[in-house]
This record gives structure tokens, C-alpha cells and sequence, in this order.
């Protein structure tokens, strides 16, 4: 192969079309995006903080800790509200988080909206039960409502740095 | 940002088809790690092809290749699947982006031109998006005439056609 391959224009998938990839895969997945009006890095800075801020954007979680964490793999402990406790295996990289536990799935992604105003968030959430697929119709109307409000909230907290 | 492993030829196919089997079976995060793998190969391939839709291409037929990764029954085929759906992607998103009309290539870059990347991406943009599509899998991919025809639905005698003007308008940019 000639070195004129190498300055061949190659395609990347940036975070938020990697989440829409996700979310079109996985039977059930609610998901929504919106542009907030901040730098990536102060978006990313709310975001990526999972033991501080994800309390504050999924208001079902009441504590997040990470017990393990190698590169940009990671393992946490959440407690939600009434209680209950659930393991999660994460990958946690700049503009991109996925998070899996036994029952749930959930993937937080930001890119740099292009044109250098704002950035592109995007929120994704899913059940891992059988027969998710039955229930779609009921979790696209839910879920819809829920990324709208996990976006609302991640503004207010990008507001406040 | 978002920093991705390599592609194809780089990871284990023990590995691979332990993803393959994994993502059949909905587990998110080997989907997560057979994305990391494909990513980067699909967009090698949607790039050149779509050019400016490059990006939307590579989403689009990564979330073709997800939705239909329950059918794939071989996970030794992975690539190759991948790949029949990634130019069918690219080339279907660059024709309906209407930025498809060829256009006679007056001057080919020389050889050592500062300008050649550019230039590359000047020269691509001249060809069709078939034209573009038969470049890859000819050269980038080192696919037989008989095979692109197949994928391409197009008669072999095209894709000779298609090639040759292809690599006359690249004829410098290889000397390099």
C-alpha cells in the first residue's frame, strides 16, 4: 500500500453517533440529545463526575461509588432510593460513558457541536429483561419523558460551575 | 476524544467471535467492545466513499450491522459482513446527498505537493460514489473483480471500467 492511503479521509465516530448506534440496537432503549448552550469541557466536567453529579441527574440513584477502576474501565456501586443495590461494570472515557448491571443499561455521551457553539448531549437508558421488546411502545412514551428530564437537569448543573 | 482500538487484522478472532456471540446474545457491553473494533474499520471504509457524510454513513451502517447482528450466523464473516454493508451505506448516503455528479479531473497533484491531502479528497470528490466504492474494495481492501461485481451488483466489465478511470485520475498520488 502506497503512503497515499494514509491521507485518505477516514470517517470517526464521535460520541453522540456512537450512543445512537447503541440505542438503535438495543431493543427497548429510551434515548434523547440536545445541544447545551457550554463548552465540552464544562458539560463533560457535570457528566463524567458519576459519584457526584449522576445522584443528581437520575433522581432514583441516591449514591454512586466506584470501587475499581482500571483505564477506563471502571466498577461502581449504586444505591437507589428505596434501598436497593446494583453492580455496574462502566467504560468511562472523555464525552462517553456506558454503564451495565444486571438489570440496566444506561450510556451518557457529549460531543462539541459543530460550528464551535455549545455542546451535543445525549442520554440513553435500557432494561435488560426478557421481553423488552413487548414493552417498547410503553418505554419509547417514559423514557422520552426521562431523557428530557436527565438532559433538564444536567443543564441546571452545567449552570451552576 | 474518544480514543478507538484498532480494527480488523489487530484483534484475536477467538476474541472477536466471543463479542459476536455476546452481542447476539444482548450483552451491552460486548456490543461496546465489537464497536470498538468496528468503528474505525467502517469508518475507513465509509470515508472515502461518503466523504462528506463519512460520519453519518459510518452510524448508519453500524447501526444496520447491530440490528442484524443476530443473523449473522458465522462469526468468522464478521468483516466482510460488516464491510458489504458499510459501502452499501456510504454509497446510498452519497448519492442522496445529490453531491455525486463526476466531473473531469483537469490536473492530477504532483508527487511531493504539500497540497496532497487535500488534493486526495479533491481527486475522490471528482469520482462517482460507485467509482469511489470500487477504488476501496479494489485497493484498500484487495478484493477480486469478481467479488466487488458481486457486492456492487454491477458486471465485472463496470468495475474494469470504473477502476481504470479510477486509478488514471490516482495514477500520481500512488507513485508516491
Amino acid at each position: 500500500m502506497s503512503k497515499a492511503w494514509q491521507s485518505w479521509p477516514v470517517a470517526a465516530l464521535d460520541p453522540v453517533r456512537r450512543l445512537r448506534v447503541m440505542a438503535a440496537a438495543i431493543p427497548g432503549a429510551v434515548y434523547a440529545e440536545k445541544v447545551i448552550q457550554a463548552p465540552f469541557d464544562t458539560v463533560w466536567s457535570v457528566a463524567g463526575d458519576l459519584e457526584h453529579e449522576l445522584p443528581h441527574l437520575l433522581t432514583d440513584v441516591r449514591s454512586m461509588r466506584i470501587v475499581h477502576r482500571e483505564g477506563d474501565r471502571l466498577e461502581a456501586l449504586a444505591r437507589g432510593r428505596l434501598g436497593q443495590r446494583a453492580r455496574f461494570d462502566v467504560v468511562l472515557r472523555p464525552g462517553w460513558c456506558w454503564m451495565q448491571s444486571r438489570f440496566l443499561l444506561g450510556g451518557l455521551a457529549a460531543t462539541p457541536e459543530a460550528g464551535g457553539t455549545g455542546t451535543r448531549f445525549a442520554f440513553m437508558g435500557g432494561l435488560r429483561v426478557p421481553g423488552v421488546r413487548l414493552l417498547h411502545p410503553l418505554l419509547e412514551t417514559v423514557g422520552e419523558s426521562l431523557g428530557t428530564q436527565v438532559i433538564r437537569r444536567l443543564e441546571q448543573r452545567v449552570q451552576r460551575r | 476524544m474518544n480514543p478507538e482500538p484498532a480494527g480488523p487484522g489487530l484483534a484475536d478472532p477467538v476474541d472477536v467471535a466471543e463479542l459476536v456471540r455476546g452481542a447476539q446474545r444482548g450483552d451491552s457491553m460486548a456490543m461496546h467492545e465489537l464497536l470498538d473494533l468496528l468503528a474505525p474499520y467502517v469508518g475507513r471504509l465509509c470515508g472515502p466513499i461518503a466523504l462528506q457524510d463519512g460520519p453519518d454513513a459510518t452510524q448508519e451502517a453500524l447501526i444496520a450491522i447491530f440490528r442484524g447482528i443476530r443473523q449473522l450466523r458465522e462469526p468468522a464473516a464478521l468483516y466482510g459482513w460488516a464491510r458489504a454493508i458499510a459501502v452499501r451505506e456510504s454509497v446510498r448516503m452519497a448519492q442522496r446527498a445529490s453531491r455525486s455528479l463526476p466531473v473531469e479531473l483537469a490536473e492530477v497533484p504532483a508527487p511531493g505537493d504539500p497540497q496532497l491531502t487535500a488534493d486526495v479528497r479533491d481527486v475522490l470528490e471528482r469520482l462517482s460514489p460507485q467509482h469511489r466504492a470500487v477504488l476501496v474494495l479494489r485497493e484498500l481492501e484487495g478484493l477480486d473483480e469478481r467479488t466487488v461485481s458481486a457486492m456492487l451488483e454491477v458486471s465485472t466489465g463496470t468495475v474494469k471500467s470504473r477502476l481504470h478511470r479510477a486509478r488514471r485520475s490516482f495514477q500520481k498520488a500512488w507513485e508516491r
